[in-house]
């Protein structure tokens, strides 16, 4: 009766429903009579709900872990009947619980989250049976301002606490911060509903009530409330006589007590927690909400904003990161990579290429546009991508009309072309590619770009040997008959030295030869005139952003003229080479969490795979992808690359159990042991599944269908290795780097880029640098090895005498990266901290040398000579499969 | 979850291989990731007490090794004030996935029984614990007396 009237009169943000999620785990019962029921639970919510568990048969111990979202006020009346099925008379009841759902509510401020009901000693108990009963309330959350109106209720309220009886306990299941990570799975860390400033006073808004309510604090139950509902003191809210000293927390933070009654603090912003509590923001922050109601901070000190909060950590970080600014333009500068390819150097010698680029100068954009409606008889597809493609390198307009003839594919075996593309046939017979999405045309198979270059080879006959002379010319030892030939001894090579880019073979391996290639594209596919970009260094980012997505895509290949607002002057190069370098700086900040380093060195960026926090990750990620394929086009450098394994990525090349070892040795050590060692009988319990954990929250994945019922043996490892290996490469980054890609092929075709090996990606972005090799030596360390040893000599000498291509190669092959940190070789880092660049004797003179990038180890067998060391080390770092890591 | 079952079965074998050395292991149902136990060394001067301890496990366990830390305060050479202790078995280099947390109990037991000083975190503990044993094992029994929980019964 009374409860009827309180909710009648109550007002409405008493009466309003929530969402209450309710899991029934389980009972036990002490039953003394001849059979062990079969019990279930009826549920019934303000006399009208009713909700009803499984019938568990022939038990005093029912587990049911089965969950109900019910719809409660503030006030509601929850009945529990625990009952014993029978088939053919009426149920038992075994016992009956009342709970006042507002008592729960007051003593946990609001939050019904994860809250432990146990009820005992059911009210109706039958006498042969007792009854313990376990659930968990989670999921609803009442600001405390509204639930102390209850008060106002007085009387009703009151008289309502007869409605709850001794054994009932209520406590806030064991949460620290380990625990969050599965509890997240449920989602109880959802965002606080409503406004934080609200939700988040609990602590101080309860303060003022502790005298004059009933709200049961920790010091034991309040006067007014004589039975002992909450004996769990030790998980009570804390006094609010100390938490009313302390400031309220700030927006969408939490206070929680774990199992010991230690404090922690849940940033539901971020969806992590913290032993300490969160610092009031430093001067000059702000929090403020966007117009979707996301929180974010404003850093009115560098007028920037961030998604995340500045805590200590992050903001030494970021400290850090803006450190480096000041490095960032000096090393630019210091950055090279060969001149643009001279004309000798352009394989495909097309007498109208200088034509072709004079005459699309005089075209302006809307020209070209149009010229695809003029086309007329063009394929369509040319009129659906809104321009008129021309052969490469052929006079502008009259090739134009003839194109689109010969559109449709042809079956060469060779599968589809990828998607955007079109084949095409001149009017003189010659075919070529079309690529609708970033308007670019080329003479090549983009099905077959680059793999002349990079296909496998067959394996020489025996007791034969590749080697390169000083110039990079490839020649052969057979050392049966110990004599050399430039001639390829396998059977199947071309005869003679020509490759099939008609150049000699070993050039077309070389690097130049393919960045001459990747020059010549780009140069037949430039547009005429040139985009302006204008920017304020303060907000060097969002400008670029904004002025880069506004663009077509393929507007990005004009020529760049960017300008730094209020520092006039032209852009004759240094201007934009200056932008490239800021702006790949500046998609590092911390405060955009998009990449993190790799494997906590300081050198090679990956995906952040919490890069979620930022509500805008993939749109930002297509515009780096843009971004790298601008600098790429236009041969500028980044300030810092990516891993090996993401170049792979780009590169479309399959990753292996190798490439975890750079960014998670760790996780790379324990695949390795797996498959050296016959796992059978050593009670690893695999199964084909997985977890990984990202901000907290556990995510869960199965490696094939029904993987989580198929146990990893010692006949299907192999199959398991591949598959974590393919998932650990991936993992929580798979949109992002389709973003990315996505952005990149807008602007430059990925097919572009097939010519190349992932180091020599780097070193495209990146540039080379001066290696200054005293610098080098000094820092080095040596294992089995002295400064003195022979080999070591040997080995210096190589160094001394190559050039810094190659200096830059084996640098990627010793660290994973051509580049040396800002302060030296002293610097070093590697996957534990500093890690000095390391020489050690490994193995026999037959071997080949091996690194380990995230160590920066060199394994140099003793080998016998200083010709056989340099022949050696030229191997296994001109080999691009890097087989020689293996 | 993936290392659900395989930690379930860690934990079954160990509760009921009953290690006298290792005791009241508690481990909430809802995050089988975290385990807390009692760790009860037969050795002087460590034997007046017991030590809880709590053990962490990755979610991509068994590929990565599980983290041990010391809940209550001790006086070891090995283990630092706030409870971190480094254990050869459970390092990057060490780990494999096939060891068990069995094994790493019983070499977490042994270093508490017996200090390595040549390892020391603490390293002003492990030079009295090489030059005055007597002053060490004093300090460590009353350190023991007022900070360690009490020891099983039976």
């Amino acid at each position: 009766m009374s409860e009827n009237l309180s909710t009648l009169t109550a007002p409405i943000s008493l009466s309003t429903y929530h969402q209450l999620s309710l899991t029934v785990e389980s009972a036990s019962i002490r039953n003394s009579g001849l059979f062990k029921p079969n019990p279930y639970l009826q549920i019934t919510i303000d006399d009208k709900i009713i909700r009803k568990t499984e019938v568990i048969k022939n038990t005093l111990h029912p587990k049911w872990k089965e969950e109900f979202t019910v719809l409660v006020t503030p006030l509601s009346q929850m009945v529990f009947r625990l009952a014993d099925h029978h088939s053919f008379r009426k149920d038992n009841v075994i016992g009956e619980q009342r709970v006042n759902l507002l008592k729960i509510l007051q003593y946990f401020n609001g939050k019904c989250e994860n809250v432990e009901l146990t009820l005992e000693n059911p009210l109706i108990a039958s006498e042969s049976k007792t009854a313990e009963l376990v659930m968990l309330l989670d999921g609803l959350r009442i600001d405390p301002v509204i639930l102390h109106q209850s008060h106002d209720l007085g009387e009703a309220t009151s008289s309502n606490r007869s409605a709850l009886n001794e054994g009932i306990r209520a406590r806030i299941r064991r949460n620290n911060p380990d625990t969050l990570r599965s509890m997240l799975r449920t989602q109880v860390l959802r965002p606080p509903p409503g406004p934080p400033p609200l939700s988040n006073g609990a602590v101080g808004s309860g303060a003022p009530h502790t005298d004059n309510t009933p709200v049961p604090g920790p010091a034991g139950p309040s006067h007014q409330d004589p039975s002992p509902m909450l004996p769990e003191n030790t998980h009570a809210p804390p006094p609010a006589s100390t938490s009313a000293t302390e400031e309220p927390l700030p927006s969408g933070w939490e206070m929680r007590y774990d199992v010991y009654g230690r404090r922690y603090y849940v940033d539901h912003n971020t969806r992590s927690t913290s032993w300490e509590r969160p610092q009031p923001l430093p001067s000059g922050w702000e929090v403020r909400r966007d117009a979707r109601g996301r929180v974010y901070y404003v850093d009115h000190n560098t007028r920037t904003t961030t998604w995340q909060r500045p805590d200590t950590e992050r903001l030494a970080r970021f400290q850090h990161w803006r450190g480096e600014r000041r490095h960032v333009v000096a090393q630019g500068n210091q950055r090279f990579l060969y001149p643009p390819p001279q004309p000798p150097h352009q394989p495909d010698p097309d007498p109208d290429l200088a034509s072709f680029i004079n005459l699309s100068g005089t075209s302006s954009t809307s020209n070209i546009v149009t010229g695809s409606a003029s086309a007329g008889g063009g394929a369509s597809a040319g009129g659906a991508s809104g321009f008129a493609a021309t052969p490469p390198a052929s006079a502008g307009a009259g090739a134009g009309a003839g194109a689109g003839a010969g559109a449709g594919a042809t079956d060469d075996g060779l599968g589809a072309l990828p998607a955007g593309w079109e084949r095409r046939v001149q009017p003189d017979g010659r075919v070529y590619y079309v690529n609708h999405k970033n308007r670019t045309t080329q003479w090549e198979d983009p099905r077959t770009q680059g793999q002349e270059v990079s296909a496998p080879e067959e394996a020489l006959p025996p007791g034969w040997e590749i080697r390169f002379t000083e110039e990079g010319t490839r020649y052969f030892v057979d050392h049966n008959t110990r004599t050399t030939t430039f001639q390829d001894p396998r059977p199947g090579a071309p005869k003679g030295p020509q490759g099939a880019y008609g150049v000699p073979r070993a050039y077309e391996r070389s690097f130049r030869w393919k960045l001459s290639q990747f020059r010549y594209l780009c140069q037949s596919n430039a547009l005429p005139s040139h985009i302006k970009i204008t920017l304020s260094r303060q907000t060097l980012f969002e400008d670029s952003y904004h002025q880069i997505m506004r663009l077509p895509a393929y507007e990005l290949r004009r020529r760049l003229y960017i300008i730094f607002r209020g520092e006039e002057g032209l852009d004759y190069g240094g201007v934009s080479r200056e932008w490239f370098f800021l702006l790949s700086h500046e998609v590092l900040n911390p405060m955009y969490c998009l990449f993190e380093y790799a494997n906590k060195n300081n050198y090679s960026l990956q995906i952040n795979p919490a890069s979620y926090v930022n509500p805008d990750h993939l749109l930002y990620f297509k515009f780096i992808g843009r971004f790298i394929a601008m600098a790429l086009y236009h041969g500028r450098f980044i300030y810092s690359g990516f891993t090996m394994p993401f170049y792979k990525r780009m590169l479309n090349k399959k990753l292996t159990m190798k490439d975890i070892e750079s960014i998670d040795p760790e996780f790379y050590n324990s695949l390795v042991w797996i498959k050296d060692n016959n796992i059978d009988d050593c009670g690893l319990e695999m199964w084909f599944s997985v977890d990984f954990e990202v901000l907290g929250q556990v995510i869960h994945h199965e490696l094939k269908p029904a993987g989580d019922k198929e146990r990893v043996t010692e006949a299907n490892k192999e199959q398991y290795l591949q598959l974590v290996t393919q998932w650990r490469m991936t993992r929580g980054i798979e949109e992002q780097t389709t973003a990315f890609l996505e952005g990149f092929n807008e602007v430059v075709p990925l097919e572009w880029l097939k010519y190349f090996d992932e180091r020599e990606l780097e070193l495209m972005l990146c540039g080379m640098q001066e290696v200054d090799v005293d610098d080098w030596q000094r820092n080095t360390i040596y294992r089995h090895y002295t400064r003195t040893s022979k080999q070591v000599a040997w080995f210096w000498q190589f160094v001394r005498q190559m050039d810094n291509e190659k200096r830059a190669r084996l640098l990627q092959f010793v660290t994973g990266t051509c580049r040396v940190p800002v302060g030296g070789f002293a610097e070093l880092m590697g996957s534990n901290g500093p890690q000095r660049f390391c020489i050690e004797k490994v193995g026999k003179d037959t071997w080949l040398p091996r690194s380990h990038t995230c160590f920066n180890r060199l394994d140099l067998p003793p080998y016998k000579s200083y010709e056989q060391l340099c022949e050696k080390l030229n191997y296994a770092i001109e080999e691009t499969e890097g087989f020689g890591q293996e | 979850m993936a290392a659900t079952r395989r930690l379930q079965k860690e934990l079954n074998d160990i509760r009921q291989s009953g290690l006298k050395s290792f005791r009241d292991i508690q481990v909430d149902d809802s995050n089988i990731l975290t385990w807390q136990g009692l760790i009860v060394p037969d050795n002087p001067p460590y034997n007046k007490g017991a030590f809880r301890i709590e053990i962490n496990f990755p979610a991509e366990y068994p590929f990565k090794p599980p983290k041990i830390s010391f809940k209550t305060k001790i006086y070891h050479p090995n283990i630092d004030e706030k409870g971190q202790v480094c254990l050869p078995i459970i390092s990057a280099e060490n780990w494999k996935p096939a060891t068990k947390t069995d094994q790493v109990i019983q070499a977490l037991v042994a270093l508490v029984n017996d200090p390595e000083p040549e390892h020391p975190l603490r390293a002003e503990l492990a030079e009295e614990f090489l030059k005055d044993r007597r002053k060490f094992t004093k300090n460590a029994e009353e350190f023991t007396k007022k900070h360690s929980e009490k020891r099983p019964t039976d």
